[in-house]
């Protein structure tokens, strides 16, 4: 605390004009822009130096993202592969079967049930590939017509194909939606030892009509022109506005 | 005090706690095997589908009461003594229901209550319309089939994870329910598949329903509430309107069980006919409200469109 200085510098006899000086000096000043200056440091300190909360993920080069890197037919037909996908684990875990193209009209299982939603959505031509076995085979193709759909791989081409990678495809081309993709939803396999183990990736081609991409591995399918999508779900944008929940 | 009087009380001694430590050991706090799991609900769809998931292997909470608006609640101290008994709780996570984490945090539960975000892995989509030329996360997952199915998948995968006895029942459940509401869309699907959808435009005044549009390959040209739950200034409602005039729309959808106050206006303006849809926010917690209420608005949404077409 400043106490009065014994110094006059004045000497009105009155005591009409007083200088008072701190005892310390004018060291007030230089301490309170010191501590302000430490003050500013440190703030601007821990902005810049703060933990960050993880964002999504951004994609990579050979991913898009669902959310905003799709176009509305893309988004619909992803957003209808999810539970799709989700469901055809269940039932693989089950039964030890895969849901075939014809059990999937049976059970009204979109985006395969051809329905308003698959009308409106380019009328996509899906085909049930199996791991290692002799496909097409009967309930594995959408069976209607259409000119533009490229044609069916060969049995010996798939057989090839999936030979060892253990994983199950469905793929869906010819949709003539405007600016449609091609798709397959690539189902992973705990035992074959693929990277995608008892999950489901999702695929995308920019032509509608790219062939069946024969090896499923995601270095083959990158390198002929598919990009996988990252969803930006629920968990991703809980994470973006708050950080990890509990 | 003879030897074998020793020996007979040491032998006494030692038959005693013999018998005590599996009495001791059966006195321990262990929980019975067959306790049902509380799940605690946020909002009234998750009701519908917790309750379909476990059947009667679980007791289902609503977290608040059911009259209750979720987009603006405050939290009750009922809540918080609810909040308390839960095994887990069940929420949106992604923009309705905020108020659970202030009342979790309030009963003391933030670090022991397992939270279950059912929209973990949907695949979220924008609002619709212009926002402003922004991509904003619509929260409204629940007002669809596809996106409820898979919330149901998601919240049955967490189920079964805290709950491992009941995990296969809880799974079959599932996918029944899948199915019911599946059947549900297939039986408008039927009835959207005669009408031509290509040119069918329209706005609504809140942004919950791009899910739902989605399904049937249906877009939303324009939202009259510039965010969630806040209403457009004079302004951004008179650019909404040029909005509405330019892409001809002709069906505005409200909410079925708020205002019409903002509807009403819109409606005189610039001539389009309003319909109403459910949030599916009610008066009563049930496990087949989420159906009745999409059924509603998916009959609602058939005549929007047919309306259009005449």
């Amino acid at each position: 605390m400043a106490r009065l200085s014994r110094a006059w510098s004045g000497d009105d006899a009155h005591g009409a004009i007083r200088v008072v000086r701190p005892a310390s000096g004018r060291w007030e000043s230089l301490a309170l822009l010191l501590a302000a200056l430490a003050i500013i440091a440190s703030v601007t300190g821990y902005v810049l130096l703060r933990a960050q909360h993880a964002g999504p993920p951004t994609p990579l080069s050979w991913q898009v993202r669902s959310f905003d890197g799709l176009g509305a037919v893309d988004q619909a037909i992803h957003s209808a592969l999810l539970p799709a996908g989700e469901e055809i684990i269940w039932n693989n875990n089950d039964t030890g079967g895969w849901i075939t193209l014809t059990r999937a009209q049976d059970i009204l299982l979109p985006p395969f049930y051809r329905d308003a939603f698959w009308k409106t959505n380019g009328e996509v031509h899906w085909q049930l590939i199996l791991p290692g076995t002799h496909l097409p085979h009967a309930g594995s193709v959408d069976d209607h017509d259409d000119a533009d759909v490229p044609p069916d791989p060969s049995p010996s081409d798939v057989s090839q194909a999936t030979q060892g990678q253990g994983a199950t495809v469905y793929y869906g081309s010819g949709g003539h939606a405007p600016g449609q993709s091609a798709y397959l939803l690539v189902i992973g396999h705990a035992h074959a030892g693929v990277m995608w183990a008892n999950q489901a990736t999702i695929w995308v081609h920019r032509d509608p009509n790219a062939p069946y991409p024969g090896i499923v591995k995601p270095e083959s399918l990158v390198g002929s022109g598919w990009r996988q999508v990252i969803p930006y779900d629920g968990a991703s944008e809980v994470e973006r506005v708050k950080g990890n929940q509990p | 005090m003879t030897v074998s009087t020793r020996h007979r009380a040491l032998w006494r001694r030692c038959l005693a706690l013999l018998v005590l430590i599996p009495a001791i050991a059966l006195a321990g706090p262990t929980a019975p095997l067959d306790k049902k799991l509380k799940i605690g609900v946020t909002l009234h769809p998750y009701y519908s589908f917790v309750a379909n998931i476990v059947g009667d292997r679980a007791e289902v909470v609503a977290l608040i009461p059911a009259q209750a608006n979720p987009h603006n609640y405050q939290p009750q101290p009922d809540d918080i003594t609810r909040a308390m008994t839960l095994d887990a709780l069940v929420v949106n996570g992604i923009g309705h229901d905020e108020w659970a984490f202030q009342i979790v945090k309030a009963a003391g539960r933030g670090a022991t209550l397992p939270i279950i975000q059912a929209n973990a892995s949907v695949a979220l989509i924008p609002i619709g319309g212009d926002q402003d030329g922004a991509k904003v996360v619509n929260p409204h997952t629940f007002v669809s089939t596809t996106a409820a199915i898979q919330q149901v998948f998601e919240i049955t995968r967490r189920l079964g994870e805290l709950d491992p006895q009941n995990a296969a029942a809880y799974r079959q459940n599932a996918l029944a329910y899948a199915a019911r509401i599946r059947a549900l869309r297939a039986g408008f699907m039927t009835r959207f598949a005669a009408l031509d959808l290509s040119s069918f435009r329209c706005a609504t005044t809140h942004a919950g329903y791009d899910y739902m549009m989605q399904e049937f390959g249906l877009f939303v040209s324009a939202v009259i509430e510039p965010r969630h739950g806040v209403a457009p200034t004079a302004r951004q409602l008179a650019n909404t309107l040029d909005a509405i005039k330019k892409a001809n729309v002709r069906v505005l959808f409200a909410e079925k069980n708020f205002s019409l106050d903002l509807a009403k206006p819109i409606e005189a303006a610039t001539g389009v006919k309003v319909f109403a849809l459910s949030h599916i926010t009610g008066t009563a917690y049930s496990a087949d409200e989420f159906e009745v209420a999409m059924r509603e608005n998916l009959e609602t949404l058939a005549e929007a469109v047919e309306f259009t077409q005449r």
